[in-house]
C-alpha cells in the first residue's frame, strides 16, 4: 500500500491547479477578446488618424494654395510672360530673352518651395516652363491635365509618362485676366508614400487609374487592395486582415492608409501574455506561501494530537484525556469524539475487569467449597494479605494486585482430585506429591488469560520458603516476590486458625507463635511482623472483631 | 437666338442706309473706309446661319460688353506712313491703368499720372519699348515716348494684378471702338488689306478687306473667336 502525500503536497497540488485553470481561462478570454477589441481599436485609431492627417494635409494644402497665391504674384515672372505671349501674338515671334526671364524667376520661385518641380502652365494646359528636382519630368511643350475653371487656385492630381503628381495650382492673373498658371507638384512616388506613412502612422498605397504608383506595404497586399476594390473597411489583403480608409480620391489617383489588425493584435495578445505570465508567476508564488501557510496550520495540531496518542499508547496510559487544540472545530471535535471513546474504552475495560473477578471470585469461592474446612478461606487470605500489603507500604496498584492474586492463589487445587483434599488421615508422599503440584498448575492456568499476568507470581510461588525448601522452585529469600511471601504467611496463618478434619482449630496466638518459631525459615520475617502488627489485637484472637474481619461464622 | 438673328438684319439694314447715305455724297477722295462693329460675347452661330455649328462658346467664358473699349482695330498690312505725334495718357486709379488700352502713334507721349494715395510703378519689358518709370507718389506724373512701332505691355512692379497694353502704329489706320462698338478707318488706301481686331486677352481676328475707292467697307469682327470644331 502506498504512503498517502502530505498534506502540504496536497495543498499545493489543489491550489496549483486552481490557479492554473484560472489563467487558463484568462488565457483564451484574453486571447478571443484581444482581436475584437485590437480590430475595433485599429480601425477607429486609423479613421481618427486619417481625421487628424486630413486636418493637416488640409491645413498643409491652403498653406501651399496661399504660397502659391502669393509666388503667382510675382511681378517679373507675370510681366514677362504676359509680354512674351502679347508679342507672340501680336508679331508671331517671340524674345528668348523674355522665356529666359520667365525660366528664371521660375528657377527662382522653385528653390523657394518644398515642391517637387514647379511650372508655368499656359491656359490651355501646356507646359511653358518647369523648374525643381523633378522637372525633367514635365517637359516643355507637353499638355498636363488641370482644371479649366475660372477659380483662382486649384488642387488636384495631374498625370505625366513617367508618374502622378499632386498639383496646387494658383492662376496668373491681371484682374479677371488669366494669363496661365503656376504649377507646384508633388510626385506620388515612393518617398511621398513613406513620408504620408510616417505621418499617418499606417501603410500607404498610391493608385492611379488603378495601378499601384507608390506602396509601404508588400507588394501582394498592395495588389489585393487594388483588386478589392474597396474604399473604406476592413479586408483580407495577402494573409492579413486590414482595416482601410481612402484619405485621397482626385482624378485618378487614389492615396489609401491601411494598417495590419493582424499585426497589432499580434502585439496586443503578446502585451496581454506577458501581463498574464507575470500575473501567473506572482500567484503560484503567493499560492505556494498561502498552501504552505495552510497546511502548516492544519497539520501542525495534527501532528501535535497524534504525538500525544502515541505518547498516551506506548506508556498505556489510557486514563489521559487529550487537551482541545483550538485550532479548529474539526480537530477539536476529533479530539473530543477520541477522549470519548477512550473514556467508553476504560469502562468497558473497567466493566470487564470487574465482571472477570466477579468470575474469579466465584471460581475460588467454588473452590473452597469443595472441602468444608476450606471455605472461605480465600477471601480471608486476600482480605488479610491487603492488610498486610498497606502494613508493608504498597501502593495502592500492588495492594490490587495483592487482593486478586490471593484470591487465586490456590486456583491450582482445581486439579487436585477430592479424595486428596478431602482426605481426614495424613497424605500418603504420592498425594502430597499431587498437592505441591497446585501451584504450578495453577500458574498455567492463568497463563492463558493475559489480563491475570501480574498475579502469576503469586500463585506459582506462594509456598517457597526463604530457606529454600519450598516447592515448586525451591526459591530462596529475596528471589521470591514479596506478594508470593505475604500470601504465603497469610495462607499458613489462615491454615492454623482453621479446623480441619484431624484438629481443631489453633487459637491465633499459637498461630503467631508458630509463625514467629518458624520466621526467617519458613517464612518471611518481615511479612510475619507485618501480620502481627496488621491485626488489631494480637492477644485476644477470640475478640469478635477479629471474626468478623476474618468473616468467620461463629 | 430667332431675336438676335432679326436684331442683325435690323442693323443690316441700317448699315446699308447707312452706306448708301454716304455713298451719296459727292467724293473726289480715292481712298475709301473700312467701317464696322466688333462684337464681344456674341455666338458665332448666331451670327451666321448656314453654320453647322452645334456649340456656342459658354457664356461664363465671355467678357461684358465694356471690353470693347479693349478692343483695337488697325490695318495689320499698311504701308509706313508719316504720323503726327499724339498726347496721351494712363492713369493710375484704384490700382488700375486707366484706360487699360490706348492706340498712340510712333513718336508720341504716353504720360502716366498717380491718382492712387500709394506708390505705384511703371514698367515693361517689350521689346518695342522697354523702360522703368521708377516708383512715384500721388499726384506725380511720368512719361515716356514710344518711338517704335508695336506692343508695348506696361506693368506696375508693386501691384502685380496691373497692366495695360500700349499699341504703337506708325500709320493713321487704327481705332478703339465706342461703346457700341463701332469704328471707322477713314482713309485707307484702295485694295487688299488685312484688317485685325486686338484684344489684349480675348485674342484677335484678322479679315481680308477689299477697300473700294470712295466707299466704306463693311467688316463685322467676333471675339473672342470660337473655337473651330
Amino acid at each position: 500500500m502506498n504512503t498517502p502525500p502530505r498534506l502540504i503536497a496536497r495543498t499545493l497540488t489543489v491550489t496549483f491547479a486552481t490557479v492554473a485553470v484560472i489563467l487558463t481561462i484568462a488565457f483564451i478570454v484574453i486571447t478571443l477578446d484581444v482581436r475584437n477589441r485590437v480590430r475595433a481599436s485599429e480601425t477607429e485609431k486609423l479613421r481618427v488618424s486619417e481625421n487628424v492627417f486630413t486636418a493637416l494635409e488640409s491645413k498643409r494644402q491652403q498653406d501651399q494654395v496661399a504660397a502659391m497665391a502669393t509666388l503667382a504674384e510675382n511681378p517679373t515672372l507675370k510681366a514677362a510672360l504676359d509680354t512674351y505671349f502679347t508679342e507672340r501674338r501680336f508679331s508671331g515671334s517671340s524674345d528668348a530673352q523674355l522665356r529666359a526671364t520667365v525660366n528664371g524667376e521660375t528657377a527662382k520661385l522653385a528653390s523657394q518651395t518644398p515642391a517637387d518641380v514647379l511650372a508655368v502652365v499656359e491656359n490651355d494646359g501646356r507646359i511653358f516652363t518647369s523648374a525643381g528636382p523633378s522637372a525633367s519630368q514635365w517637359v516643355s511643350g507637353e499638355m498636363i491635365e488641370v482644371p479649366r475653371g475660372p477659380q483662382a487656385t486649384f488642387q488636384s492630381v495631374a498625370v505625366v509618362p513617367t508618374g502622378a503628381f499632386r498639383v496646387t495650382g494658383a492662376r496668373l492673373t491681371f484682374g479677371d485676366r488669366a494669363i496661365g498658371m503656376l504649377v507646384a507638384g508633388t510626385s506620388l512616388d515612393a518617398t511621398y508614400a513613406q513620408e504620408l506613412s510616417n505621418l499617418s502612422t499606417a501603410g500607404v498605397v498610391i493608385t492611379v487609374n488603378n495601378s499601384v504608383v507608390a506602396r509601404t506595404v508588400p507588394e501582394t497586399v498592395a495588389r489585393d487592395l487594388v483588386a478589392s476594390k474597396l474604399t473604406a473597411g476592413t479586408a483580407t489583403l495577402g494573409a492579413e486582415e486590414y482595416a482601410i480608409r481612402t484619405m485621397l480620391a482626385s482624378g485618378p489617383a487614389r492615396i489609401y492608409t491601411l494598417t495590419s489588425i493582424d499585426a497589432a493584435a499580434r502585439n496586443a495578445t503578446r502585451d496581454a501574455l506577458v501581463a498574464v505570465g507575470l500575473i501567473a508567476f506572482g500567484s503560484f508564488i503567493l499560492a505556494a506561501i498561502g498552501s504552505f501557510v495552510l497546511a502548516r496550520l492544519v497539520s501542525e495540531p495534527i501532528n501535535r494530537v497524534s504525538g500525544e496518542i502515541a505518547t498516551m499508547t506506548s506508556a498505556r496510559d489510557f486514563g489521559r484525556t487529550l487537551e482541545l487544540t483550538g485550532s479548529s472545530r474539526e480537530l477539536d471535535a476529533l479530539t473530543t469524539a477520541f477522549n470519548d471513546l477512550m473514556r467508553g474504552l476504560s469502562a468497558a475495560e473497567a466493566e470487564t475487569r470487574s465482571a472477570y473477578l466477579g468470575a474469579i471470585r466465584a471460581l475460588a469461592a467454588a473452590l473452597d467449597a469443595r472441602d468444608p474446612y476450606t471455605a472461605g478461606h480465600s477471601e480471608r487470605v486476600s482480605t488479610l494479605s491487603v492488610m498486610m500489603g498497606r502494613m508493608l507500604s504498597l501502593d495502592a496498584a500492588e495492594v490490587e494486585v495483592l487482593r486478586l492474586g490471593a484470591l487465586l492463589h490456590d486456583i491450582g487445587k482445581i486439579g487436585v482430585g477430592d479424595d486428596i483434599l478431602r482426605k481426614s488421615g495424613p497424605l500418603t508422599p504420592e498425594e502430597y506429591e499431587q498437592i505441591k503440584r497446585h501451584p504450578a498448575l495453577g500458574a498455567r492456568i492463568l497463563r492463558l488469560v493475559p489480563f491475570l499476568a501480574p498475579h502469576l507470581p503469586i500463585v506459582e510461588l506462594h509456598h517457597e520458603r526463604p530457606d529454600g525448601r519450598g516447592y515448586p522452585f525451591g526459591l530462596r529469600a529475596d528471589d521470591i516476590p514479596l506478594d508470593a511471601r505475604i500470601v504465603h504467611v497469610a495462607d499458613a496463618f489462615d491454615a492454623m486458625t482453621s479446623a480441619r478434619a484431624y484438629r481443631a482449630a489453633l487459637p491465633a496466638a499459637v498461630a503467631f507463635a508458630e509463625l514467629q518459631r518458624f520466621s526467617g525459615t519458613q517464612f518471611d520475617p518481615a511479612c510475619v511482623e507485618a501480620l502481627l502488627a496488621a491485626m488489631p489485637s494480637s492477644h485476644d484472637i477470640a475478640e469478635p472483631a477479629l471474626a468478623q474481619l476474618l468473616g468467620r461464622q461463629g | 437666338m430667332l431675336f438676335r438673328a432679326r436684331n442683325f438684319v435690323l442693323l443690316a439694314v441700317v448699315i446699308a442706309a447707312l452706306a448708301l447715305t454716304v455713298e451719296s455724297e459727292p467724293s473726289a477722295q480715292e481712298a475709301g473706309s473700312v467701317r464696322g462693329r466688333v462684337s464681344i460675347g456674341i455666338p458665332i452661330t448666331a451670327k451666321r446661319g448656314n453654320s453647322t455649328y452645334s456649340r456656342s462658346v459658354p457664356t461664363v467664358a465671355l467678357a461684358p460688353e465694356s471690353e470693347l473699349r479693349h478692343v483695337v482695330v488697325y490695318v495689320r498690312d499698311a504701308p509706313k506712313s508719316a504720323v503726327a505725334p499724339m498726347r496721351a495718357e494712363i492713369r493710375q486709379r484704384n490700382e488700375n491703368f486707366v484706360p487699360r488700352v490706348i492706340a498712340v502713334t510712333v513718336g508720341s507721349t504716353v504720360d502716366f499720372p498717380n491718382d492712387d494715395p500709394i506708390y505705384h510703378n511703371v514698367f515693361s519689358l517689350s521689346r518695342t519699348k522697354t523702360f522703368d518709370l521708377g516708383r512715384y507718389p500721388q499726384g506725380k506724373s511720368r512719361g515716356e515716348v514710344f518711338d517704335k512701332p508695336g506692343v508695348v505691355k506696361v506693368f506696375c512692379q508693386i501691384h502685380s494684378h496691373m497692366s495695360a497694353t500700349v499699341m504703337v502704329f506708325n500709320h493713321p489706320w487704327f481705332a478703339v471702338p465706342d461703346q457700341e462698338g463701332t469704328f471707322d478707318l477713314p482713309g485707307v488706301p484702295p485694295g487688299l488689306h488685312q484688317v485685325t481686331a486686338f484684344h489684349e486677352r480675348l485674342g484677335d481676328t484678322t479679315q481680308q478687306v477689299r477697300v473700294e475707292p470712295g466707299r466704306p467697307t463693311m467688316v463685322e469682327f467676333v471675339l473672342p473667336v470660337p473655337a473651330q470644331p
